[in-house]
C-alpha cells in the first residue's frame, strides 16, 4: 500500500509498503477513505518532537471502512464493513485512566511508555504516527491502517453523511471542544483564544455552543481571521496590534474571562524574548517555544482560566509563574480525552448544528501529501486544512 | 566489582585500561561521521560496555518493581499464578511447562538465540497475597523470585509488588542473564510488571512487532535499537499474527 513516511527533518515521501495486518487480538484494520495534516503533523515535519525513526508512517486522523477483525473483537460492538471515524489517541478501556474517562492517559497503549516517563514522570496513551516516546504506532496517511483496541476507540458513523463532514471527528473538532470546555466558561463569558488554525476555529464555534458571549481571536493570517469572524468572533492581527494591550482596552482594563492558547510549542512572535527562543530552539536546548503559553497567563483576568489544547513536547523556560500564582489562575490542558466527545460532537453535525468541512481548504490525493506538508507550514496558497484522499489517482483541489 | 584491597591490582588496572581505550575508539567513530566511523563507535562502545559489566566473582542481579492495578488481588494473584502465563509478560522467557502443583520447567531466551533452561518450584503459595519460587539446585541459573498482591485500602484495585533475582554460579555463564541482554535488571523487571499489568486490565500486552512502516535506513534500525523496539515489545499475540519477514 501507499503511505506518507517520514525520512528525516522536512523529508516526508510516499513510499509503498506492506499492508497492516492484525497483531493483537483486539486489533482491527481499516480501510482509509479520508485522512488529514494535522497542525502537530508540522511539529514533527520541523524535526522537533524527539523519537521519531527514519521509515515512520505519520498521520493520525483518519477514517474509513473495518476490512479485518482481530479475535478478540466483541462483534456486537464492531463488525466487517462498519464505516468508522478513529480517534488519534489508543485506549484500552480496561484500566484507571480508561476508567476515569482520561482516555488520552491511558496506560496500556504505550509500549514505549518507558521513554515517556523519563520525560514526563508517566506515560500518557499511545498515538497514531506521533513518535516513539508515545508509542510509535505506524499511522492513518495511508491507505491501511492498524487500529488496536479497536472495541474502544473507533465510532460507527451512518450513511448518507460524507466522509468532510465527519473525519475531523477523528481529532480537532473534539481537541477545539475540549479547549473550548476547560475555559469553564460560564454564560456570557469572554474568552481570548490564540490561534486561528483548524482547531482554534472548532474551538471558537465550541465557546460560543458552550455560553460564551464574546470570542476575541489572535492571529495574523486573513483568511483564518475571516474564518474566525465568520464564527462571530472579534479578531485582532499581532502583526499590526499589541495584543496585550489590545486585550486591556477591549476589557476594560480587566482581562478575559479565559485564555486559550492555540497554537502550542512553535508560536510565532516578535521581539527579543522571540528570536532568543527561537535561537534555543535551534540549539536543542529548548524544545518548546513559549511565546503564547507567556501571553495567555499575562493577558488574563485575575481568578480566571488558562486553557491549553495547544501540543507541548518538552521544557520551556521563563514562564510567569508569579502572575500565574498571584493573579490565582486555574490552567486546565490535555491531549484530547477523545471518547467523551465523538458521539456527541456527531449528534451535533448529524443535528445541522455545524458543519465541519468549512475548515477544508485543500483535497488532495496522498502522492501529493509532501507537498502539502510544506504549503501548511508555510501557509501557502490560503491553506487552512489539508484532506488527503488514498485512493484517489487524480482529483482537482 | 573488584573491592578497596584490590583497587590498584593488574585486574583493575586492565579493565580499566581496556575501558579507556575502548571509548576513545567508539570517539574517534563518531567523529568519522561515516559508515567505517558509525562501525568503529559501534565496536568500540560495545567492548567498553561489556568490560566494565563483567565481574570476576560470580554476579548477582535483583530487581524490584511495583505497580497498581485495576483489578482485585485475587484476579491478579490467578494470572500470575498459572506459570504458564508467565512468558506473555516476561520478555525473556520463552516458555514455561508447569509439571504440578510446586515443579515448573522454565526456557529463557539467551544471548545470540541461545536457550537456557532450568527447572523451578513453588516455595510459598499464599493464595491471593504471595507467590514465592527459586529454581532447583544445579540448575545452570539460579533464580528466584517472588510476588505480593494487596488489595487498596481505599477500594482502588490492588497493589502488585514483584522481586527477581538471577545469579550464576562461578564459571557459568560468566555474565548475569541481565546483562546479556543488554538491560538493567530494574528495567527488565519494571516492564515485565507493566505487561503483567496490561494483560490483566487489557487482556493483551502492546506491541508494535509486526507492524508496517517505510524503508528505515541505517538511522531507522538505529534508532529501532535505542528505543529498545527490538528487545523490550512482546510478540504479537493474535493467533494467526506472525512475525513476518521484514519487520526488524
Amino acid at each position: 500500500m501507499k503511505a506518507v513516511c517520514w525520512m528525516g527533518k522536512e523529508k516526508m515521501q510516499v513510499h509503498d509498503v506492506p499492508d497492516p495486518t492484525i497483531l493483537n487480538p483486539r486489533d482491527a484494520v481499516i480501510k482509509i477513505t479520508t485522512t488529514c495534516i494535522c497542525g502537530s503533523d508540522l511539529h514533527l515535519y520541523d524535526g522537533l518532537v524527539p523519537t521519531l525513526e527514519q521509515g515512520d508512517i505519520l498521520g493520525h486522523e483518519f477514517m474509513g471502512e473495518v476490512v479485518e477483525l482481530g479475535p478478540g473483537i466483541n462483534k456486537e460492538k464492531l463488525k466487517v464493513g462498519d464505516r468508522v471515524v478513529v480517534p488519534f489517541t489508543i485506549s484500552c478501556g480496561g484500566c484507571f485512566a480508561c476508567k476515569d474517562q482520561l482516555w488520552s492517559c491511558c496506560d496500556n497503549s504505550n509500549p514505549n511508555a518507558w521513554i515517556a516517563e523519563k520525560i514526563m514522570g508517566y506515560s500518557p496513551s499511545g498515538l497514531f504516527g506521533y513518535t516513539h516516546m508515545l508509542g510509535g504506532y505506524s499511522g492513518g496517511q495511508a491507505q491501511y491502517a492498524r487500529v488496536p483496541f479497536a472495541d474502544v476507540g473507533p465510532i460507527k458513523i451512518p450513511d448518507g453523511i460524507p466522509d468532510e463532514k465527519v473525519v475531523f471527528l477523528s481529532d480537532i473538532f473534539p481537541t477545539g471542544y475540549m479547549g473550548a470546555e476547560n475555559c469553564n466558561i460560564r454564560s456570557g463569558d469572554t474568552v481570548a483564544v490564540w490561534g486561528c488554525g483548524p482547531v482554534a476555529q472548532f474551538a471558537i464555534r465550541s465557546c460560543f455552543m458552550l455560553g460564551a458571549g464574546r470570542v476575541i481571536a489572535i492571529d495574523r493570517i486573513p483568511e483564518r481571521l475571516q474564518l474566525a469572524r465568520d464564527a462571530g468572533a472579534e479578531t485582532l492581527n499581532f502583526d499590526e496590534t499589541d495584543v496585550i494591550d489590545a486585550l486591556h482596552d477591549m476589557t476594560g482594563n480587566q482581562g478575559p474571562d479565559s485564555c486559550m492558547d492555540v497554537v502550542g510549542m512553535e508560536a510565532s512572535g516578535h521581539g527579543v524574548m522571540f528570536a532568543v527562543d527561537r535561537a534555543k530552539q535551534m540549539a536543542r536546548i529548548q524544545i518548546d517555544r513559549p511565546t503564547v503559553l507567556r501571553q495567555v497567563i499575562m493577558a488574563c483576568k485575575k481568578g480566571g482560566t488558562v486553557s491549553i489544547p495547544g501540543v507541548y513536547a518538552g521544557l520551556v523556560d521563563k514562564m510567569p509563574m508569579g502572575a500565574f500564582m498571584n493573579k490565582g489562575l486555574t490552567m486546565k490542558t490535555g491531549q484530547t480525552h477523545m471518547m467523551r466527545y465523538m458521539a456527541p460532537l456527531l449528534e451535533r453535525v448529524q443535528a445541522g448544528q455545524i458543519d465541519p468541512s468549512f475548515v477544508i481548504s485543500h483535497k488532495l490525493p496522498l502522492d501529493k501529501a509532501p507537498g502539502a506538508y510544506r504549503m501548511f507550514r508555510d501557509k501557502q496558497d490560503h491553506c487552512t486544512k489539508v484532506v488527503l484522499k488514498p485512493w484517489a489517482e487524480q482529483m482537482a483541489a | 566489582m573488584s573491592n578497596d584491597a584490590n583497587r590498584f591490582s593488574f585486574q583493575s588496572v586492565s579493565q580499566f585500561g581496556v575501558i579507556a581505550g575502548a571509548s576513545a575508539l567508539a570517539l574517534y567513530g563518531l567523529f568519522r561521521r561515516n559508515k567505517t566511523g558509525l562501525a568503529l563507535a559501534t565496536a568500540g562502545g560495545l567492548v567498553a560496555y561489556k568490560q566494565a559489566r563483567s565481574q570476576t566473582q560470580s554476579s548477582k542481579q535483583t530487581a524490584t518493581a511495583v505497580f497498581r492495578v485495576n483489578a482485585t488481588s485475587n484476579e491478579a494473584y490467578r494470572l500470575w499464578h498459572n506459570f504458564e502465563n508467565l512468558p506473555r509478560f516476561m520478555a525473556h522467557l520463552a516458555a514455561v511447562r508447569v509439571l504440578d502443583d510446586r515443579r515448573s520447567e522454565w526456557t529463557a531466551k539467551g544471548p545470540l538465540d541461545s536457550c537456557v533452561r532450568w527447572s523451578a518450584e513453588i516455595t510459598e503459595d499464599k493464595p491471593n497475597r504471595r507467590i514465592a519460587w527459586r529454581s532447583l539446585p544445579g540448575s545452570q541459573l539460579e533464580t528466584s523470585g517472588w510476588v505480593e498482591f494487596r488489595d487498596d485500602p481505599q477500594g482502588r484495585g490492588s497493589t502488585v509488588r514483584a522481586q527477581v533475582e538471577y545469579s550464576n554460579p562461578v564459571g557459568a555463564l560468566g555474565i548475569g542473564l541481565f546483562t546479556a541482554m543488554g538491560k538493567n535488571p530494574n528495567f527488565v523487571v519494571k516492564e515485565d510488571l507493566r505487561r503483567f499489568k496490561a494483560l490483566l486490565e487489557a487482556g493483551e500486552t502492546p506491541t508494535t512487532v509486526g507492524q508496517t512502516h517505510g524503508p528505515r535506513g541505517l538511522h531507522g534500525h538505529a534508532e529501532q535499537v535505542l528505543f529498545r523496539e527490538t528487545s523490550n515489545h512482546p510478540s504479537p499475540q493474535a493467533g494467526n499474527a506472525q512475525r513476518p519477514s521484514h519487520a526488524a
